[in-house]
C-alpha cells in the first residue's frame, strides 16, 4: 500500500486511530490536562494522503489550542526562555511571567485575530531578551529585552517553500561562483539574486574563500530565515520549539532531551519529554497548511475604485519594491522535518524519512494563480529580505538597544502584507493604529517610498489605504 | 599491603561504576568506523628498543587545497606522505606521495610537528629523529626542501622525542624546544642518563637563524612538552612531560621562558610539585574556561589531569591532580579482559560528538612486552558527560582495537564536521576511523552543530600560534588555543574544530598572538570560517564539491 507513513495508516478503519489516544485518555474526563500532548505517537513519513494530512493537520489545531497544564510539563522551573537550553540561577517563582514568559498557556492565546492561527492585539506582544539569558525581568525598557506584536500563520507553509527555495538558488549561486572562480583561477563576483529579489553579492576565490562582505538582507550562511520580524527564524518547526519552551514551558525532545543537555527533565518540573518530535511535526503542519489571505474584492463601489488606485499607487510608490506581490514557487510539497535547520531542530538527516505534506491537495492552494512556467505564484506581498528601516530624520522603528540573532536593532524583515487588514495593530512593536501611521514610520531603505506616500495628495494616500485593506485574512 | 588491597578494590569498584555510567551516557556516541586499508593508507612504526617510543605523525595542507594531509613516522620504516583525496563527507581516501628528500632525512623518524617557520606561503615540517633532527622546508604541492643548513640549524645527534614551538614576543621565527631522551653513549646508559633539551631560538629577524640553542638542563627523558600559557600572562612556558623509566630524580618541568632571558626551570620554592609519572603526552584545555588550562598527561597507569590549585597564583604553578574527580584516570583497559594497568600515549582534547563538551583521546598500547602492563589495551574515548566529568566511550565507538598506539591526529579529513581519528600503531598499521556521526537503528545521523576556524595573523606568525579563540552561544563560552606541541610526537595545523551543540550561530573572539583582542565575529554553525586579523568580516570557506 503506498501509503505515506503515518504508521497506522496501514490500519483499517480504525486507521482513522491515526492518533495515538492523548496522553491521559484513561483519567477521569475533567482530569486536568489539555489532552493534546502525545496525540501523535509516531512520526510521519512519506508523502502523506489527504486524509492523513487532514488528521494531522487535526492533531496540529489540538494542540496550538490547548490549553497546557502542569500536569503535563507546563512551566520551566529551572530553565529560561533562552533558544539554547539554559538553566536558571534560581527556580523562577512565578508560573506566568509576563516578560521572560511563560507567557501563554496555549498558542492560540495570542495567535488568533482574525481567527485562530491569526495575529494578536498589543496585548499578545512578546518579549526577547537576547543576551540576558539568566535574567528576570520587571521591567520592559527596550535596553534589556526588545517587544514583539504577535504575526499571524496564514499562509506559512508557502513562506517557508519559498525560502527553501531561495536558500537553495542561493548556495548553487556559490557553489557555481566557487567552480568558475577555481576553473578560472581568478576571483568571481557574483550577484545573489532569487526569484527576482537581489542580496547583494559574494566574491568567491580560487582556493575556495567566498567573500560575503556585499551581501545584503540575509545571513551570512545564505540560509533565508522568514520567520519572526527580524527575520531570524528557518523553519515553523524552529519557531515552535522555540515558542513552545519560551512562551509555555514545554520543552520539546528535539532540543531539551537528555541526548543535548544531558537531562531528562532540563526544566526541573518533574515531566520528562514534554514535546515529542511527532507532536512537533502535526504543529507544522498545522501552521504549513493554513490558507494563504486573500485580496478581498470591497463590495463598495468607492472602495473597490479607490483600491484599484491604490494598487497602481503602491507600485508607482515603490512599495513594491520590497512588499514584492507574488513571487513564484515551484513545488507544494512541504518536506518535514525540513532541510535547513540545524541540530537543535530536527531537520532531514537527523530522521530516517521525512513527510511530505502536499499543499497541493488543499483547495485553497489549488485556487492560487500559476504564471506560464506553472509555478504557483505567492501573493504575499514581502520579499523575504530584511532591511535598515531607519534613517537620521525617520527613526520611529528603531526603538531597540538590542541586536536579535545578530540583527541590528534597526533592520527587520519586510513584513507580509498579505492579510495586513485583519492584523492591525501594526509594526513589530504592534503599536501602530493605522496603516498611515505606520507608513508614515518607514525610513531607511523604505524611506523614497514613504516619502512618495507622504507627498502624495490626500486621495493618493486614501487610495493606498484602500488598497491595503482588501488584503485579508478570511476566518 | 592492606592500603594497597584496598586501592585496588576501590579502583575496581570504580571501574565498574564508570561503566555504568557509560551505559547510561546520554550524549551522542560518535561511530568511529576503522577504514585505513580501504583509504589506501599502509603503514605502520616499527623497530627496536629506539623506536618504543615516538610514533607520530603530522597532519597539516601541504598542497594548498586546505585539506589535511599526512606524514607518518616509520621508526627504521621509511616515513609517508599522505595526500588528502576525501570526498566531503565521504570515505576516506589518501594517496601516497613519495617526499622528494634523501631516504635517510625521512628514516628514523620518531615524530613529526608542522610549523611555518619562514613565514611563508607553505607549511614547514619539522621531523624528529634518531640523530639528527630535519627540517623540511614546504614548497608547495607538497614538496619539501631541507632546510638545516638554510636555517642554520644543527640538527644534532640525540635521540628527539618531542618538540614543541611558539613565537616569543616580538619575534619573527618561532622559538622551538627539542625534548630528547636516553643519551645511549653516555656511560651506565639507559638509567640515569637522560639527554638534555633544547631551546632553539631565532638569533636574527632577517632570516630564520637557529644557532647556539640552549641546553635546557637537567633533562628527564622527555616524551612530550608543549608551550602553555599556564597564568594567562601572555608568555607561554614550556611544560614537559617526562619518563620517570629512566630518570633519576627526576620530575615532570615547567621552563620560564622570557624573551631575551635564558629560560629557567620553576623550582620548589615557586611552588612546582615534584610529580613522578612515566610521562608519554600532553593535551592542554580549560575545563571550566577561566583562563588557566588544564593538562592531561598520559602514563603508564593512571592518567594526571593537572588543575590549578588554590594556593597557586601568578608566579607560583602550584598544580594538583583531578583525575580521578573528573574519571579521566583511564587506568586499565576497559575492554578485552586484560586487568592489567594501561600504558598511556598521544593525549588530546577536542569534541568527538559535536555536543560542546570537551572529550579527550588517549593512545594506549603496551610499550613492547612489558609483562605488569596491560597486553590489550585498548584507546581510550572518553567524552564529556555534562556533569564536568568524563565516561568512556572506547567500545560504543568502535575504537576499543587490540593494537599498540602511540601517536595520533585528531582531524576532520573528510570536511563533514565530524572529528576523524588516525592513530599511529606500533608493528601494525595504522588505525583510520571515520566518524559516521551517532548510530541509530536506520542508520548513522550527524551530531551537533560544529564550526571549523582558520585564523590568519597576517605576515609573521602566519598560522597564528598562539592566539586563543573564544567561542561563544549562549551562556557557554568556550575556547581553544593555537599550539604546536604536545601530545605523542605529533602535530597539526590546519582548522580548529568547535562543537556547538544545538547552537547554530555563535560569536567568536580572538586574542591574537601579540595580545591584542578581536572585536566580536558573528558566524554561523557548521561552517568552515576563516578569520583574518583586522579583518571585518570573517570568509567563508568551502571544500570542493560542497
Amino acid at each position: 500500500m503506498l501509503c505515506g507513513k503515518i504508521k497506522r495508516c496501514l490500519l483499517p478503519a480504525a486507521g482513522l486511530a491515526v492518533l495515538a489516544a492523548p496522553a491521559g485518555a484513561a483519567e477521569k474526563p475533567w482530569a486536568e490536562r489539555s489532552g493534546a500532548v502525545g496525540i501523535v505517537n509516531e512520526m510521519p513519513s512519506g508523502r502523506l494522503s489527504k486524509p492523513e494530512l487532514d488528521k494531522l493537520v487535526a492533531a496540529g489545531e489540538k494542540l496550538f489550542t490547548a490549553k497546557f497544564t502542569t500536569v503535563e510539563g507546563a512551566g520551566r522551573p529551572m530553565a529560561t526562555q533562552a533558544i539554547i537550553p539554559t538553566k536558571r540561577k534560581a527556580a523562577s517563582s512565578k508560573m506566568f511571567n509576563r516578560l521572560p514568559g511563560m507567557d501563554a498557556a496555549a498558542c492560540s492565546a495570542c495567535h488568533n485575530e482574525p481567527t485562530i492561527g491569526g495575529a494578536g492585539d498589543f496585548v499578545t506582544n512578546v518579549f526577547l531578551s537576547e543576551g540576558f539569558n539568566n535574567a528576570d525581568f520587571d521591567t520592559t525598557d527596550p535596553q534589556f529585552s526588545n517587544e514583539r506584536g504577535t504575526n499571524h500563520l496564514f499562509g506559512a507553509g508557502l513562506i517557508e517553500l519559498l525560502a527553501r527555495e531561495m536558500s537553495a538558488d542561493l548556495a548553487r549561486q556559490r557553489k557555481k561562483a566557487l567552480a568558475a572562480a577555481a576553473n578560472g583561477n581568478d576571483p568571481v563576483r557574483v550577484r545573489l539574486a532569487s526569484k527576482g529579489v537581489g542580496f547583494g553579492y559574494l566574491t568567491a576565490q580560487p582556493d575556495g574563500l567566498v567573500d560575503l562582505s556585499e551581501i545584503e538582507g540575509l545571513d551570512a550562511d545564505l540560509v533565508i530565515r522568514p520567520f519572526s520580524q527580524k527575520g531570524v527564524m528557518t523553519s515553523l518547526r524552529q519557531f515552535t520549539v522555540n515558542a513552545a519552551n519560551h512562551h509555555h514551558g514545554m520543552q520539546a525532545v528535539e532540543r531539551f532531551s537528555a541526548r543535548w543537555t544531558g537531562e531528562e527533565d532540563f526544566d526541573e518540573d518533574g515531566h520528562s519529554d514534554e514535546i515529542g518530535a511527532a507532536d512537533v511535526s502535526a504543529l507544522v503542519a498545522w501552521q504549513a497548511t493554513l490558507p494563504a489571505p486573500t485580496i478581498e474584492q470591497p463590495k463598495d463601489a468607492g472602495w473597490a475604485a479607490a483600491a484599484r488606485i491604490g494598487e497602481e499607487n503602491f507600485t508607482n510608490f515603490g512599495c513594491s519594491n520590497c512588499h514584492i506581490k507574488e513571487l513564484p514557487l515551484k513545488s507544494l510539497g512541504f518536506e518535514d522535518p525540513g532541510p535547513f535547520d540545524v541540530s537543535g531542530t530536527l531537520n532531514a538527516t537527523q530522521v530516517q524519512q521525512t513527510a511530505t505534506y502536499d499543499l497541493a491537495l488543499l483547495q485553497w492552494a489549488k485556487d492560487l494563480r500559476r504564471n506560464e512556467q506553472g509555478d504557483i505564484m505567492v501573493p504575499l506581498f514581502g520579499d523575504l529580505k530584511r532591511h535598515k528601516m531607519t534613517d537620521r530624520q525617520i527613526e520611529t522603528l528603531g526603538n531597540e538597544l538590542l541586536s536579535q540573532r545578530f540583527v541590528d536593532r534597526n533592520i527587520f524583515m519586510t513584513s507580509e502584507l498579505w492579510g495586513i487588514a485583519s492584523t492591525a495593530p501594526y509594526g513589530h512593536r504592534n503599536d501602530f493604529t493605522t496603516l498611515d501611521a505606520i507608513i508614515r514610520a518607514h525610513g531607511g531603505d523604505a524611506r523614497k517610498s514613504r516619502d512618495a506616500y507622504v507627498g502624495s495628495d490626500d486621495d493618493g494616500r486614501s487610495a493606498i489605504i484602500a488598497y491595503l485593506r482588501t488584503l485579508t485574512i478570511k476566518p | 599491603m592492606k592500603q594497597l588491597l584496598s586501592l585496588l578494590l576501590g579502583s575496581a569498584v570504580s571501574t565498574s561504576a564508570m561503566a555504568n555510567d557509560t551505559a547510561a551516557f546520554p550524549f551522542d556516541i560518535p561511530s568511529m568506523h576503522e577504514e585505513s586499508k580501504s583509504a589506501g593508507i599502509s603503514h605502520q612504526y616499527d623497530g627496536p628498543w629506539e623506536f618504543f617510543v615516538g610514533g607520530g605523525a603530522a597532519s597539516f595542507d601541504c598542497n594548498g587545497d586546505r585539506r589535511p594531509d599526512l606524514f607518518l613516522a616509520g621508526g627504521t620504516s621509511v616515513s609517508k606522505l599522505y595526500v588528502n583525496r576525501s570526498a566531503v563527507g565521504g570515505v576516506l581516501k589518501f594517496e601516497r606521495k613519495k617526499v622528494n628528500v634523501k631516504t635517510r632525512d625521512i628514516e628514523k623518524v620518531l615524530g613529526a610537528y608542522p610549523l611555518n617557520i619562514d613565514n611563508d606561503a607553505h607549511m614547514d615540517l619539522v621531523i624528529l629523529r634518531l640523530g639528527e633532527n630535519v627540517i623540511l622546508k614546504g614548497q608547495g604541492d607538497c614538496t619539501f626542501r631541507k632546510a638545516n643548513r638554510d636555517f642554520s640549524f644543527e640538527g644534532g645527534r640525540a635521540w628527539t622525542t618531542a618538540f614543541a614551538a611558539t613565537w616569543e614576543k616580538d619575534a619573527v621565527y618561532p622559538s622551538m624546544a627539542f625534548g630528547n631522551y636516553v643519551d645511549r653513549t653516555a656511560p651506565g646508559s639507559p638509567w640515569g642518563t637522560c639527554q638534555a633539551n633544547r631551546l632553539a631560538r631565532p638569533r636574527l629577524d632577517e632570516q630564520p637563524d637557529y644557532r647556539e640553542p640552549q641546553a635546557l638542563e637537567p633533562g628527564h627523558c622527555a616524551l612530550s612538552m608543549l608551550f602553555t600559557d599556564w597564568n594567562n600572562s601572555g608568555e607561554p612556558a614550556l611544560r614537559v612531560t617526562n619518563d620517570r623509566q629512566y630518570y633519576r630524580g627526576g620530575q615532570e618541568q615547567l621552563w620560564w621562558v622570557t624573551p631575551g632571558r635564558i629560560a629557567r626551570q620553576y623550582t620548589a620554592s615557586q611552588g612546582w610539585k615534584r610529580l613522578q609519572i612515566w610521562g608519554m603526552g600532553i593535551a592542554e584545555t580549560d575545563l571550566d574556561n577561566d583562563g588557566r588550562p588544564e593538562y592531561a598527561l598520559s602514563s603508564m597507569g593512571d592518567t594526571k589531569l593537572q588543575q590549578l590549585d588554590e594556593e597557586a597564583d601568578e608566579d607560583r604553578p602550584v598544580y594538583k591532580d583531578v583525575a580521578w574527580s573528573k574519571g579521566l584516570t583511564a587506568h586499565r583497559p576497559y575492554a578485552g579482559g586484560d586487568g592489567k594497568p594501561s600504558t598511556g600515549w598521544h593525549t588530546q582534547f577536542a569534541d568527538f560528538n559535536n555536543d560542546a563538551k570537551t572529550d579527550l583521546f588517549i593512545a594506549k598500547g603496551n610499550v613492547e612486552a612489558m609483562p605488569d602492563f596491560a597486553a590489550n589495551d585498548p584507546d581510550n574515548l572518553l567524552l564529556g558527560n555534562g556533569k564536568k566529568a568524563f565516561s568512556e566511550a572506547g567500545a560504543e565507538a568502535g575504537i576499543d582495537k587490540p593494537t599498540r598506539g602511540r601517536g595520533a591526529i585528531v582531524e576532520d579529513f573528510n570536511a563533514d564536521g565530524m572529528l576523524d581519528l588516525l592513530v599511529i600503531n606500533r608493528k601494525e598499521n595504522v588505525s583510520l576511523f571515520r566518524n559516521l556521526g551517532s548510530k541509530t537503528r536506520w542508520g548513522h545521523r550527524p551530531m551537533g552543530n560544529w564550526l571549523a576556524l582558520e585564523l590568519q595573523n597576517g605576515k609573521i606568525n602566519r598560522n597564528a600560534v598562539g592566539a586563543k579563540i573564544a567561542i561563544k552561544t549562549g551562556n557557554l563560552t568556550q575556547t581553544r588555543t593555537i599550539q604546536v606541541g604536545g601530545g605523542h610526537a605529533s602535530g597539526q595545523a590546519g582548522f580548529v574544530h568547535v562543537g556547538l551543540g544545538v547552537a547554530e550561530r555563535a560569536s567568536i573572539r580572538i586574542k591574537w598572538p601579540d595580545g591584542e583582542w578581536s572585536h566580536q565575529y558573528r558566524v554561523f554553525a557548521n561552517n568552515f570560517v576563516v578569520v583574518r586579523k583586522n579583518s571585518r568580516e570573517p570568509l567563508y570557506w568551502y571544500p570542493p564539491g560542497k
